[in-house]
């Protein structure tokens, strides 16, 4: 049944269709580290990223192409860049980091405003849950203000990179929502 | 059945660019599609590279726009179509902005990519790295150079050799993986393959960037060359690569330059690199050899031996298959015989072949080598070799024969006739364009100024040329030759008729030249026919249709009326008809355009030529002379002044624009040009000074002289400016410190002889403050008792240091900073400092002429060439060499030298006569001088050392 399924979404989307998805946050929040466990399924060190970082990964049958942006400061004015044809955002937030959610609130809700950007789905990692002091998912959804975004699916799922608790269940959701829609 | 197909690639062997806002569209739209087709932009990028290759260039907006549309393409894994992003992010660098959003894929392919791409992506990192971020490259880069995979660790050293510049920090601690790779003999992977057969295990390559890098980073350790130097040569077998082998003689030439003592030990490496089985070592070798040994200072340093072998190693690679090494074995012989022509006689058979040589450049060469080591005996026979040849060789490689004929008319004056009438044939019968043309005009206009016995003969040739010649500039400029020297010749009248020849069958250009030719013929001694004659020509001109040839020629007959006058008038008129003096011209042009950027009242104060020194006609060709030999001497040097290392690969831009020949003298060149610029603007700036301007008007100034090593902290030069009663020594101090700024800097100058000292101090003007890498003027005043001083100073530099802020720039408020003093090299005044050089046509009667004489006798111990001896005594005479005695004879221990020169103070004229012998006991000097002056005669005689 399963198998019928999927054969039946390859045929509807095209075998080549990939996805664009972009991860998207402040320096520092575990963009990178997220997009290798993603790949490889494991924690890697990471550099602050000068750029970007792309992969095309499988998951459950479906080509995803990742791109994984550098938060620093000076790149941010570069995302833009990237922005389109992305059926996805996942932005992340250090939930330990409360010194700068207003900073990364105002970045999302720049992003969001974009023309590119207006039929994408949003996923938000409220990242390093394993770390002591980490606001839950729903105090960041608070501070980042999510509830007012309106005509957009969206979702914010507690995670940890490093111990990889939170991520597939986001990403699911995200496939889930972006089947629907492009069906 | 016809049909017709059309297939939009197949031209791309075609001149014509495809067109750029084409390319631009489909690059943005194939790039950014999803999926991207690896192919379809592949063969984009080529196209756009080929644009850009061809000089196109984007403006940054759309150059960015395209960056990051090809940034996307990193999506994509296929290693093709990653090369190719490469090479435009490569390109695109220079024109786009934010080239850095490349950094983190650049670092991943480096660290995981295939082997093809791997290099490639190296190669990159230099493009998008700044100072901020080239730390976070240094650990891959530095495993890439240790690399066993020759082209992954040739990136590598590549790169980092052009991070120096953006990062020297990181790239410094590579020296131990660098010195490391110099010795790895790195193989392909496949060389155990399938294909070994085919292909060479390795070029070695590696070597040859590691050995670069390797001297970039110890180029200031003199120790850890010699080291390296003496590592790399004990074992002969380990450089394999044959670049590496001849970087490795460039490095040796570095050293030697550097530090002349150290030649002798190089000696035996280098006979052994005289016969290395690469020819480009033995060439780059004897290159080294030669231009070393053409430094009269290190001449004796060769032994003769080793230039015998250089000169035989030559000699056997003009007969070699290969182009290249004929080619660069004639050029080094080509130098060679402009200094030492007798040194290479033994190759003449070898270059008289070389004359029928396939190649154009060659046969030109060796003509032109064959032209300086010829004797009197044989030059008429070269001559005509060389008229039946050049009438088939193109316009740039007549020019280069043409100005060796001109420099052999210099040196061989008694063999004008055969010159002269080489010179006439080839203005009147070959082919050319004006550049050509002009430098026979040029070599022409040499042997009448410098050969006058040739000079009618050479007149009346020209007449016959100007009745049909194409240029006007060349027209213009013998019109001026036949007016300045045509009333002085036997037959005025012959000049005049075909001067106004061109009056009448001419264009406006050349008439008006020709209405300023004709009245000066005005003037010519006792001949009042032709003065009335030329009255009348000159008042039917004066009807002429063109306004400016009317106004020449009214105004001529105004002048040549007042010269009958006896008044003051009369002088003026006479001298603007027929000027005895010439402008210096870079004062001129500096005073002028200082006139028109300070214009203050619109023009209305007229510009004062008065202010701009004046030559006699005797000072100009002094001048001139002295270029001339000066231009020789720096052609023989040029070799050692070449960077050692030079490995600027990749840039497209580096590309050095080299003249086939660098002899070719093209009237002064820029540095020259330059350095009378620096004087000029030396002397306005002094006398800008308020101090100085009661001690009258400059008399001399010497030329700059450098006071400390080029390398020191303070690069310090001097300049001696001579007034009638005092004497101003300026200083031109450096800072090359990056972090320190020098307050209250001023030289303290102390007389080597405090007790009798004839110069009295009476101030100094300090800088008050030296900013890092800026150079500014210090000058110390001395008040003088008699017209000639002579005495040595030495000289200590003074200043306070002060830390600087980095952030401001500007020295911290709390630090005091703290005095220190800096010894310089010592000045000294001597008589050449009063005297300037002139020019004489007849040395010898004018020397008998002159009526006080002087006799002084030097023995000098040291042991120094007679080459030496003669620079130096050019230089401290100030004296222009004539008769071409500046050169030492290669085969005799004596020399006579003559000089001429007259006093800067007034004009009065001096000769010397040194006659010089060598021995085992040291040099011999005897010094005769004759000068209208007696007191300046036994200066100068007894000041030569
Ligand atoms: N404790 C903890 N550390 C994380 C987590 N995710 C990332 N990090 C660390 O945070 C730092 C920055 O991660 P990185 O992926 O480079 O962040 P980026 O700048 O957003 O790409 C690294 O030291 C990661 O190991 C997490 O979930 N928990
Ligand atoms: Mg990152």
């Amino acid at each position: 049944m399963g198998n019928y399924f999927s054969s039946m979404f390859d045929r509807l989307w095209g075998t080549n269709k990939e996805l664009r998805i972009l991860i998207l946050g402040l320096d520092g929040a575990g963009k990178t580290t997220i997009l290798y466990r993603l790949q490889i399924g494991e924690v890697v060190t990471t550099k602050p990223t000068i750029g970007f970082n792309v992969e095309t990964l499988s998951y459950k049958n479906l080509k995803l192409n990742v791109w994984d942006l550098g938060g620093q400061t000076s790149i941010r004015p570069y995302w833009r860049c990237y922005y389109a044809d992305t059926a996805a955002v996942i932005f992340v937030v250090d939930s330990t980091d409360k010194d700068r959610m207003a900073t990364a609130a105002k970045e999302l809700h720049m992003m969001l405003q974009e023309e590119e950007l207006q039929d994408s789905a949003l996923l938000v990692f409220a990242n390093k849950q394993d770390q002591p002091g980490a606001l839950s998912a729903s105090e960041v959804s608070k501070q980042l203000n999510l509830v007012e975004l309106k005509d957009r699916s969206w979702s914010i799922v507690a995670s940890s990179a490093i111990k990889g608790e939170g991520i597939s269940e986001g990403l699911d959701w995200l496939i889930d929502v972006i089947k629907e829609e492009q069906l | 059945m016809s049909a017709q197909t059309y297939k939009k690639f197949e031209n791309a062997g075609s001149t014509d660019l495809p067109d750029k806002m084409t390319i631009y569209q489909d690059c943005m739209n194939k790039f950014n599609e999803s999926p991207i087709s690896p192919k379809r932009c592949r063969i984009l990028i080529s196209r756009l590279l080929r644009l850009l290759l061809n000089g196109e260039t984007f403006p940054e907006t759309e150059a960015t726009a395209l960056f990051f549309s090809i940034s996307k393409l990193f999506q994509h894994p296929n290693d093709s179509l990653r090369q190719m992003v490469y090479l435009a992010i490569k390109e695109l660098s220079g024109m786009s902005e934010d080239v850095l959003m490349a950094t983190s894929s650049i670092m991943k392919d480096i660290q995981n990519g295939s082997d093809l791409v791997k290099p490639n992506a190296i190669r990159s990192l230099a493009y998008v790295l700044d100072e901020s971020t080239a730390f976070s490259a240094e650990r891959l880069l530095k495993s890439a150079v240790v690399s066993k995979q020759p082209s992954v660790s040739s990136a590598a050293l590549i790169t980092s050799l052009n991070l120096l510049p953006i990062s020297e920090t990181t790239i410094k601690r590579f020296a131990n993986e660098a010195q490391e790779a110099i010795g790895d003999l790195k193989q392909f992977p496949h060389s155990s393959g399938a294909n070994s057969e085919y292909y060479p295990n390795s070029t070695f390559t590696t070597q040859y960037h590691a050995l670069g890098l390797v001297y970039q980073l110890k180029k200031n350790d003199k120790m850890a060359l010699l080291k390296l130097v003496k590592q790399l040569s004990d074992n002969g077998n380990l450089l394999k690569n044959q670049m590496a082998k001849v970087q490795l003689v460039k490095l040796v030439n570095d050293l030697v330059n550097r530090d002349n003592q150290l030649f002798p030990q190089f000696q035996p490496i280098l006979f052994n690199w005289l016969s290395n089985k690469f020819e480009s070592v033995q060439i780059e070798t004897a290159k080294l050899i030669t231009s070393f040994a053409s430094s009269h200072k290190n001449a004796r340093l060769v032994s003769p031996d080793l230039f015998a072998s250089t000169i035989s190693t030559l000699q056997g690679l003009l007969t070699v298959p290969r182009v290249t090494s004929r080619f660069a074995a004639l050029r080094i012989l080509n130098k060679i015989s402009m200094t030492s022509p007798e040194k290479i006689v033994i190759c003449n058979p070898e270059l008289e072949s070389l004359i029928n040589d396939s190649n154009r450049n060659i046969s030109t060469y060796a003509i032109t080598t064959l032209l300086k080591t010829g004797t009197a005996k044989n030059i008429s026979s070269l001559i005509s070799t060389i008229t039946k040849f050049i009438h088939d060789v193109s316009d740039d490689f007549k020019i280069i024969i043409v100005d060796a004929v001109r420099t052999l008319s210099l040196n061989f004056p008694q063999e004008w006739k055969s010159i002269v009438k080489f010179l006439i044939d080839v203005l009147k019968n070959s082919e050319g364009g004006l550049t050509f043309k002009n430098s026979i005009i040029e070599a022409i206009f040499d042997i009448v100024s410098f050969v006058p016995q040739s000079k009618e003969v050479v007149l009346e040739n020209l007449c016959d040329f100007i009745e049909d010649c194409e240029y006007n500039e060349i027209l213009v400029r013998v019109l001026h030759l036949l007016g300045k020297e045509g009333p002085f010749t036997s037959k005025p009248s012959l000049y005049v008729r075909h001067i106004y020849n061109r009056v009448v069958l001419e264009n406006s250009i050349i008439r008006s030249a020709a209405v300023v030719a004709l009245s000066k013929f005005a003037l010519t001694k006792n001949d009042s026919t032709l003065k009335s004659s030329i009255i009348s020509l000159l008042k039917r001109i004066s009807n002429d249709q063109d306004d400016e040839v009317r106004d020449r020629a009214t105004i001529a007959l105004k002048l040549i009326d007042f010269t009958s006058a006896d008044d003051e008038n009369s002088l003026i008129a006479h001298d603007l008809l027929q000027s005895k003096k010439f402008y210096d011209l870079p004062s001129l042009e500096n005073k002028l355009s200082a006139y028109l950027s300070s214009n203050t009242d619109s023009f209305s104060t007229p510009f004062d030529s008065a202010s701009v020194r004046k030559f006699t006609e005797d000072e100009v060709k002094a001048m001139d002379l002295k270029r001339k030999q000066e231009q020789v001497f720096n052609n023989t040097s040029e070799g050692s002044r070449e960077t050692p290392i030079d490995m600027s690969l990749e840039s497209t831009t580096s590309i050095k624009e080299q003249r086939l020949d660098t002899e070719t003298y093209h009237g002064a060149s820029l540095d020259q040009h330059q350095e009378e610029l620096v004087a000029t603007k030396y002397a306005d700036e002094l006398m800008n000074v308020e101090e100085f301007k009661d001690f009258g008007s400059l008399i001399n100034s010497s030329k700059i002289i450098s006071l400390t090593e080029q390398e020191a902290e303070f690069v310090v030069s001097g300049v001696k400016h001579i007034f009638k009663k005092h004497v101003v020594f300026q200083f031109n101090i450096k800072n090359t410190l990056t972090d320190v700024a020098l307050d209250n800097v001023a030289v303290v100058c102390t007389s080597e002889d405090a007790e009798s000292s004839k110069l009295n101090e009476t101030f100094t003007l300090p800088i008050d403050r030296l900013m890092p890498s800026i150079e500014l003027q210090c000058y110390v005043a001395f008040e003088k008792d008699s017209d000639v001083v002579m005495e040595g100073f030495l000289n200590n530099l003074v200043f306070t240091t002060r830390e600087l802020n980095p952030d401001t720039q500007e020295p911290y408020e709390d630090d005091e900073g703290f005095q220190d003093e800096y010894e310089i090299d010592p000045i000294y005044l001597n008589a050449g400092d009063y005297i300037e050089s002139s020019f004489i046509g007849d040395f010898e009667s004018a020397f008998d002429e002159l009526p006080n004489e002087e006799i002084a006798v030097y023995n000098i111990q040291e042991d120094i060439s007679l080459q030496e001896v003669i620079d130096k005594l050019v230089v401290n005479t100030s004296c222009l060499p004539l008769s071409n005695t500046q050169f030492a004879p290669n085969d005799s221990n004596s020399h006579t030298l003559k000089l001429f020169g007259k006093s800067a103070l007034n004009g009065m004229k001096v000769a010397l006569l040194i006659k010089m012998i060598k021995s085992s006991k040291g040099i011999v000097i005897k010094a005769q001088g004759r000068a209208e002056d007696e007191e300046l005669c036994s200066d100068l005689v007894n000041g030569l050392m």
